[in-house]
């Protein structure tokens, strides 16, 4: 199925995913060399996305590690459960006494009582995590770790144990192998760089904003209702405004709930009226609001005059002298 | 293909790139499962194996022109206007080579006679030139050119090394020995003419192979050199780029410090155990303490109280400071800051609504609070903070001022920053200037050096970086 990077691209399009031929190498490379993919770039440009549809395509179950700052092992790998612990001992009390009549002193009985741990620290107890899921996993899964650089740099250090040789030790339990190597793909923001051993075992991925020619892609995709000159109004909008300097540039998600809500609105091409009602969409700063509106009647202006050239007796403008002159030639 | 591969990542290495091993490897490795014969790809699988940072990819994408598609490309256009030539005799390279084939059964002899330069010429097989010039440029050194002045002299050097003239000379007793064969006039003066273009095409070759050669050495120079003066650079007048890079750095240097405090507090954290915390925390174990909390052990943060000169001539050295000092919140228990150019004025809810680098244009912008236009006069501001802020400063307070001290000949009122001294815990006074230009014309640095714990020259990033790094470390 990811027999070579066209057909990466292929399954990944049946999935409504829509990508160029950089990050299809990379995810047919992932998949081949069984390599972990460190996806970054700016928000809302399809890194969790991405992950997702190769989960999908190839039939893998995905399993996701939301990273935040405090997020330690305990809740990344496993937990003892200890409150159902609590409940057996009550319930085996009297088991428990069983045990420990006859014990001459306190030390003896918490030895007889030792010998019992492994009732309780065993796999009946033990709350698996995403990282361990994703070990045990009897049919080979995806590992999303989601943020990574919202992780501390600790946790970091123990991702990459776990991930250079897919296992972990816990103590009570001994060595858990994976049985089948999990797909994996970290996605970052870059809130902080990560650490140099951790991209030498990955694969790179550096996902930006896309080209002209991508984006139109992704929208007759995603939002197949709008029409053409409705999509190409838009790519040529946002691809003018990430020109400017804002402080949340928009992304393709905000591409493409802007073709949402101008369809809502039965758009067939942008105007000043509509870019008016539904800027808040795209741009969620009052200031990059201020910034886009010069660009906006810029491009609204010129798109204007060339609708006038394009069909002068159609518009009620009448057409420019120039215009005329050149026709009589 | 691995040798060229190393010779790649050492190329990439000398630009700064940090390649390992195990990741040539791995490019090794993707390259064994990709057709190798679509450029795109093939520069893809090289960059997501040796390339993990985002900025480091323009500096890739050129290298990789440079080493991989320049030199091809520059031995198709010259190989392919030897053929073109041809065209005045009304023939193409496919004919020509058809007839001579024909003319050398005569002879009972083919081409395999010829050495392999002269045979990779006649039949211009570019993969096989492209393989005998690396090996030729390798032999003759050609990797140790410094200037462009030596091209020419390294160009010789590589084509004596290939032994160019040998191969043209075996073509042209071929031609002859074609003459007695009987091969017609007309083909025979076409042959004579391809054969001197093909040389004329080894030489440019060879030229362009050295010229890209030279421009690898170069770029590699010119990386660390822009990298280092950045660092280095003094903060009088910055280009809009220069300042839009240097943020950039002081975002990687406030982010590196914060790993360094993250880790610091985690290893700070395991206090002594809090009691009352962990019944709490426990009470649905049946008060049995599964989970244990730990009393947290606080390092002393200071306090920072900073004030900016924010006339001209010390703007840059304000924005940085800001920038790092912003960047660097929770390194610090409380951060107020003031600008000055002769009124003072507080700015620091600036920085609790916009984001950074707008409360800075803000801030050196007066921040609505000053006037910016007019004079430096230390005194005046200093006064005004004494009368209204003097409260802001205790014990704990670290005060940073930034200013290049130079009054316009005003009374300096150095009690002021006595008085300030004296509540403060320290006060620290980075100066722009070189300190053998302090007290100097109307500078008073040297009224208020006495009051100060610290005065240092700050005239560039490594030196500004170097006292954050004290300040929080
Ligand atoms: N190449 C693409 N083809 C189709 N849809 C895409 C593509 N890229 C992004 N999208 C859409 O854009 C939206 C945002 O993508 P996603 O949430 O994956 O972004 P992200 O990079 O993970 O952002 P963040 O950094 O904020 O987490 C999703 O709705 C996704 O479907
Ligand atoms: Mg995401």
């Amino acid at each position: 199925m990811f027999d070579s990077v066209e057909k990466v691209a292929q399954s990944l399009a049946e999935q409504d995913y829509i990508c160029d031929s950089k990050i299809a190498t990379v995810v047919f490379l992932a998949h081949r060399l069984e390599k972990p993919v460190l996806v970054e770039g700016p928000a809302g440009v399809g890194k969790t996305e991405l992950a997702k549809v190769v989960a999908a395509a190839t039939g893998r179950n995905m399993i996701r590690l939301q990273c935040y700052e405090g997020l330690d092992e305990a809740k990344a790998l496993y937990e003892w459960e200890y409150s159902k612990q609590l409940l057996y001992t009550q319930i085996l009390k009297e088991q428990f006494s069983e045990v420990m009549a006859g014990a001459k002193s306190v030390a003896e009985a918490a030895a007889r009582v030792g010998q019992e741990d492994s009732v309780f620290f065993s796999d009946n107890f033990i709350v698996p995590r995403p990282l361990m899921q994703a070990i045990r996993s009897e049919k080979p899964a995806l590992l999303l770790v989601d943020e990574v650089d919202k992780s501390d740099p600790e946790f970091e250090a123990f991702l990459l144990e776990v991930l250079s040789d897919f296992q972990v030790t816990v103590p009570e339990l001994g060595t858990i192998e994976a049985l089948s190597k999990p797909l994996v793909f970290l996605t970052s923001n870059n809130a902080r760089e990560m650490s140099d051993a951790l991209k030498r075992r990955c694969l790179h991925l550096y996902i930006d904003y896309p080209s002209e020619e991508l984006e139109t892609r992704i929208l007759s995709t995603k939002v197949p209702d709008a029409g053409a000159q409705l999509i190409q109004d838009i790519v040529q909008m946002m691809h003018k405004l990430r020109e400017l300097d804002l402080k949340k540039v928009p992304s393709i998600s905000e591409t493409l709930d802007w073709a949402r809500a101008l369809l809502a609105l039965n758009a067939n091409e942008l105007d000043a009226e509509m870019v008016q009602q539904t800027f808040s969409v795209i741009l969620k700063y009052e200031g990059d609001v201020r910034k886009a509106e010069g660009e906006l009647s810029k491009i609204l202006q010129k798109k204007a005059a060339e609708a006038a050239v394009a069909a002068p007796s159609a518009a009620d403008a009448p057409a420019p002298a120039a215009v005329k002159k050149g026709a009589l030639h | 293909m691995q040798k060229k591969i190393l010779e790649f990542t050492n190329i990439l290495r000398k630009s700064g790139i940090r390649v390992s091993t195990a990741e040539a490897i791995d490019a090794f490795e993707a390259l064994d499962e990709l057709s190798v014969d679509q450029r795109e790809i093939f520069r893809d699988a090289l960059r997501t194996t040796m390339v993990k940072r985002g900025e480091e990819v323009p500096t890739f994408d050129q290298l990789f022109d440079l080493f991989w598609s320049g030199f091809h490309d520059s031995l198709r256009e010259a190989f392919g206007e030897a053929a073109a030539g041809l065209e005045t005799f009304g023939m193409d390279l496919e004919e020509l080579l058809r007839r001579i084939a024909e003319a050398l059964q005569n002879l009972q002899g083919d081409l395999s006679e010829l050495g392999d330069l002269a045979q990779a010429l006649l039949s211009a097989d570019l993969n096989m030139l492209e393989k005998l010039i690396r090996e030729a440029a390798e032999g003759a050194g050609t990797d140790r050119i410094e200037n462009f002045l030596q091209v020419g002299f390294f160009s010789r050097r590589t084509l004596d090394q290939m032994n160019s003239e040998g191969a043209g000379a075996e073509l042209r007793e071929l031609a002859s020995q074609l003459e007695a064969a009987g091969l017609s006039p007309e083909d025979l003066a076409a042959l004579r003419s391809l054969i001197e273009g093909l040389m004329e095409a080894a030489r440019k070759s060879v030229r362009a192979f050295t010229e890209r050669e030279l421009q690898q050495q170069n770029h590699d120079y010119m990386e660390k050199f822009r990298r280092e003066t950045l660092l280095e650079k003094s903060f009088y007048h910055l280009t809009e780029d220069e300042i839009r890079r240097m943020r950039e750095v002081v975002e990687r240097l406030a982010q590196k410090i914060k790993n360094i405090l993250s880790i610091r507090r985690r290893r700070l954290n395991k206090g002594k155990l809090d009691l009352h915390q962990t019944l709490r925390r426990n009470m649905s174990h049946g008060g049995i303490p599964f989970e244990l909390i730990f009393k947290q052990r606080k390092k002393d943060r200071p306090k920072l109280v900073i004030l900016c000169d924010v006339s001209s001539s010390v703007a840059n050295v304000s924005r940085f400071m800001l920038q790092f000092v912003y960047s660097l919140q929770e390194a610090f228990t409380k951060i107020r800051a003031f600008v000055f150019v002769a009124e003072i004025g507080e700015v620091t809810p600036l920085f609790q609504e916009a984001d950074i680098n707008e409360a800075i244009e803000k801030a050196l912008d007066g921040g609505d609070v000053i006037n910016v236009y007019t004079r430096s006069n230390f005194g005046y501001a200093f006064h005004h903070f004494w009368q209204n802020y003097l409260s802001a400063i205790d014990n704990k307070t670290t005060v940073l001022i930034l200013g290049d001290a130079r009054n316009n000949y005003n009374d300096p009122r150095a009690w002021c920053i006595r008085d300030i001294h004296n509540k403060a815990k320290n006060v620290i006074w980075l100066n722009p200037e070189s300190p053998s230009a302090w007290g100097f014309g109307d500078s008073v640095m040297d009224k208020y050096m006495p009051y100060t714990d610290l005065a240092e020259e700050c005239r560039n990033l490594k030196q500004l970086s170097s006292v954050i790094d004290r300040l929080v470390l």
